[in-house]
């Protein structure tokens, strides 16, 4: 026990940099950063109070259907939806990915332990996306009905409880997945597409489960009767879903008699039974889908692949080179690919199929959208354009490349063909976002070519000011000194503030798109989208070149 | 070819020198070794010849181009091996000094003639098609010194280049060295082993505490020595 405690610790440590943390508050320069970092917050404060005041509204409609208690439901059901979603992705980087394994494995510590101990950061981590989703939803609860203090002190413990289960069913799902996919010599291969796959099948599943669910609530006509009759059919019609959602909303609803007690029991009884089942199972399994993964490639198949250098050897320009040099680094690092390349195919697949659910809404939103494109148009190219900044290449170009920063420093390589080919690496990567955005629109209604284009350029226009936004925040304050890349992407501030000052580009554009929407015809809105991409793109480009000569000198 | 201009370079807001006021004069053909004990501002002396490291005052200028107001046309003269070799991980050896050449813009014959020329030398042209994560160090080390190589340089920088060799790639090492300079290129390069230096220098400086205590060649780094001994001797006599 004294073992674990020690490596989460460490671990906690380690993931949140407490440490550098603490030295950095006491360096005027860095204190800066948490002042930013605040305000960064705080800017998110007015969208999060709106979204509040929504919700507000929806338990105003769950009380007039009778069916208040569903409110809660769907506060529970989202944040678990979500821990388990973003949970599979956090697993794999952080079981199977991470630096420290390489100092863990070789101690003498059972696999449990280090999984056990990860397992507890990421629960940690999973709160930031747990907390600010069901907070609201049992406050407005609690708050409007005058709950009694058994209620606060149960949606407490539930808060604490909510991301166990589908943490732990990501963990397990993952260690099959990594044992089955340790084949040696296709692994990397076999495993982006398999986990590609995998979360498609579940995103699939998903969304086939709420059609389902949706048909059998509105469907038959004892279904009026039944909602009249049971203030909790909603619940329980979800619940089918994933039952540990229902069993907390009914310990909340029901917290005044026993009943409620014993759901409160059930959801901790099973989560504790499925936390210990990961455990065990990660005796026999952890391993097996690890050791693989550590030895990068064996000595004994060295040789094998030996090349004839004529033939593998390609001149390019010097930014063509960068990028290709970029885009491979992307790919071939998990926790980058995971981010990157992941991010951008399944952020507008969730964002599409989440808009359609239910036969009957498709079809009138096949209706709409044959008569007026730029209902889906619009939305589309302003995904991508965000898009640009969310994949995060742009504010790590030079964070990603760390300790082999010197590389970039001492070649004679134009400033301009850095810019272009570092501009170029995010765009072969948004362009796979392209083809997962209109494969998925494809999948909710029929878009014209002429429309696809439109996206497609308009979408790749706009990436390049995202991006170079993201560079321009990079080049000022690269994190360069990581062991870890997960360090130089995931736990990289400067995403943080891309986000903000990109949001901030994106909703300029949303504004004045929208005012303009009735105003003029449809095409010189595209017309005026692209040239003031093209323009921010030329503004920024000289910015850019200024700072990164700059800074190629300055930098220690 | 290199002139180091009364260079100096401090850290922590000026309070520890690393670099005093550091004045040399290399020229075309020479093999110059740079010798100090462990923190005398080697490796800092260097990182501001490559441009990794501003000098607080002086001037550094390779063939009359000044390193810091012309960069590009300073480093396409140079390549820098460093005393660790970090390179990108995820590359194979093959892209990474396909890359290297790209940057340097070397036609293609000569970009092959080259690689297959280096790699057999140092015994790594098996390896090529790997990724450079599984790379011994001293694989590392030799895919490095390649990749500086096949650009064929004014001036070759060396950070400890013999540290993690084995012994018959730091002897071709030292040939390739002693052959560029007789091609009429320049060698600097810092080392902590003394019979390198005394065995293949033209001149010798020795650095000590951020300032150059002596420089010149063997035979006149013994006239100066109260013992006419090895360098080994004149080395722990200047630095103590």
């Amino acid at each position: 026990m004294n073992k674990m405690i020690s490596l989460i610790k460490v671990d906690i440590n380690n993931t949140y940099g407490l440490s550098t943390m603490a030295h950095s508050l006491k360096d005027k320069k860095s204190r800066w950063r948490f002042i930013i970092f605040g305000i960064l917050m705080m800017s998110l404060i007015p969208t999060y109070i709106m979204l509040i005041r929504a919700l507000g509204n929806m338990y105003d409609a769950s009380i007039q259907i009778g069916q208040r208690s569903y409110f809660l439901q769907m506060g529970i059901f989202a944040s678990q939806i979500l821990v388990f979603v973003f949970g599979i992705i956090y697993v794999m980087s952080k079981y199977y990915f991470s630096n420290d394994l390489d100092q863990l494995v070789p101690l003498p510590i059972k696999s449990s332990h280090i999984l056990g101990s990860k397992f507890v950061t990421l629960m940690i981590s999973e709160y930031l996306t747990s907390l600010p989703i069901i907070l609201p939803f049992i406050l407005i609860y609690g708050i409007r009905g005058k709950e009694g203090i058994l209620y606060w002190i149960y949606s407490f413990l539930l808060a604490l409880g909510i991301p166990v289960l589908p943490l732990v069913i990501a963990s397990i799902l993952v260690m099959i997945f990594m044992k089955y996919t340790n084949i040696k010599g296709k692994k990397d291969l076999l495993r982006i597409v398999g986990s590609s796959i995998f979360l498609f099948l579940i995103l699939f599943i998903q969304f086939q489960m709420q059609s389902i669910m949706q048909k059998v609530i509105a469907g038959g006509d004892e279904f009026y009767i039944n909602l009249a009759k049971n203030s909790n059919l909603l619940v329980m019609k979800l619940g089918v879903v994933f039952p540990p959602s229902m069993w907390g909303t009914l310990s909340l609803v029901n917290y005044g008699n026993f009943s409620g007690l014993s759901y409160v029991l059930l959801f901790f009884l099973v989560s504790i039974i499925g936390y210990i089942i990961m455990i065990l199972l990660s005796e026999k399994i952890f391993f097996d889908g690890l050791i693989g993964n550590m030895e990068v490639s064996s000595s004994k198949s060295r040789g094998s692949r030996i090349i004839g250098i004529k033939d593998s050897i390609k001149i390019n320009k010097p930014y063509i080179s960068l990028a290709k040099k970029e885009v491979k680094i992307l790919f071939r690092t998990p926790v980058y690919l995971l981010n990157s390349v992941g991010g951008v195919i399944i952020l507008p697949a969730v964002l599409v199929m989440s808009t359609v659910t239910g036969d009957e809404s498709l079809e009138l939103l096949t209706k709409v959208l044959g008569e007026f494109p730029h209902f889906i148009v619009l939305p589309a190219i302003g995904m991508i354009v965000f898009l640009g900044m969310l994949n995060s290449i742009g504010c790590t170009t030079f964070s990603r490349e760390g300790k082999n920063f010197w590389i970039q420093r001492t070649l004679p390589i134009r400033i301009e063909d850095q810019i272009i080919g570092r501009v170029l690496s995010s765009l072969i990567i948004q362009l796979v976002g392209i083809v997962a955005m209109i494969g998925s629109i494809f999948f909710i209604a029929k878009i014209r070519l002429g429309n696809i284009l439109i996206i497609a350029i308009l979408g790749l226009l706009g990436s390049i000011p995202m991006t170079q936004i993201g560079m321009i925040i990079d080049i000022l304050r690269p994190l360069l000194i990581w062991d870890n890349p997960q360090k130089a992407m995931k736990q990289n501030l400067n995403v943080l503030i891309g986000m903000g000052v990109g949001f901030l580009y994106g909703g300029i554009l949303t504004f004045l798109t929208i005012k303009l929407f009735d105003k003029i015809d449809i095409n010189y809105i595209y017309i005026i989208l692209a040239l003031i991409f093209i323009l921010s793109s030329y503004i920024l480009y000289i910015i850019l070149k200024k700072l990164i000569s700059k800074q190629f000198i300055e930098l220690q | 070819m290199l002139k180091i201009e009364n260079i100096s370079k401090s850290y922590g807001k000026g309070s520890v020198k690393a670099v005093d006021n550091i004045d040399l004069e290399i020229k075309s053909g020479e093999i110059f070794g740079f010798l100090g004990p462990n923190g005398a501002g080697k490796t800092t002396t260097i990182k501001m010849i490559v441009g990794l490291l501003k000098p607080d005052g002086g001037k550094i200028s390779i063939d009359g181009v000044d390193v810091w107001d012309s960069p590009l046309e300073a480093k396409s003269k140079i390549s820098y091996v460093p005393d660790n070799p970090e390179i990108y991980d995820k590359l194979k050896g093959i892209e990474y000094l396909n890359f290297i050449a790209d940057m340097y813009e070397i036609p293609k014959e000569e970009r092959i003639k080259d690689i297959e020329y280096y790699t057999k030398l140092f015994n790594i042209e098996h390896a090529l098609g790997d990724i450079i994560g599984s790379y011994s160090h001293g694989m590392k080390q030799k895919i490095v010194l390649t990749s500086a190589l096949i650009t064929n340089p004014d001036l070759f920088i060396l950070d400890e280049p013999m540290v993690g060799l084995d012994p018959k790639s730091a002897f071709n090492l030292k040939e390739i060295m002693r052959k560029m300079c007789n091609d009429g290129k320049t060698v600097f390069f810092s080392t902590h082993v003394l019979e390198v230096a005394e065995k293949i220098c033209d001149r010798i400086a020795i650095i000590n505490k951020g300032k150059i205590i002596t420089v010149g060649t063997m035979e006149e780094l013994r006239e100066h020595a109260k013992e006419k001994e090895s360098l080994e001797n004149i080395f722990l006599e200047l630095t103590e």
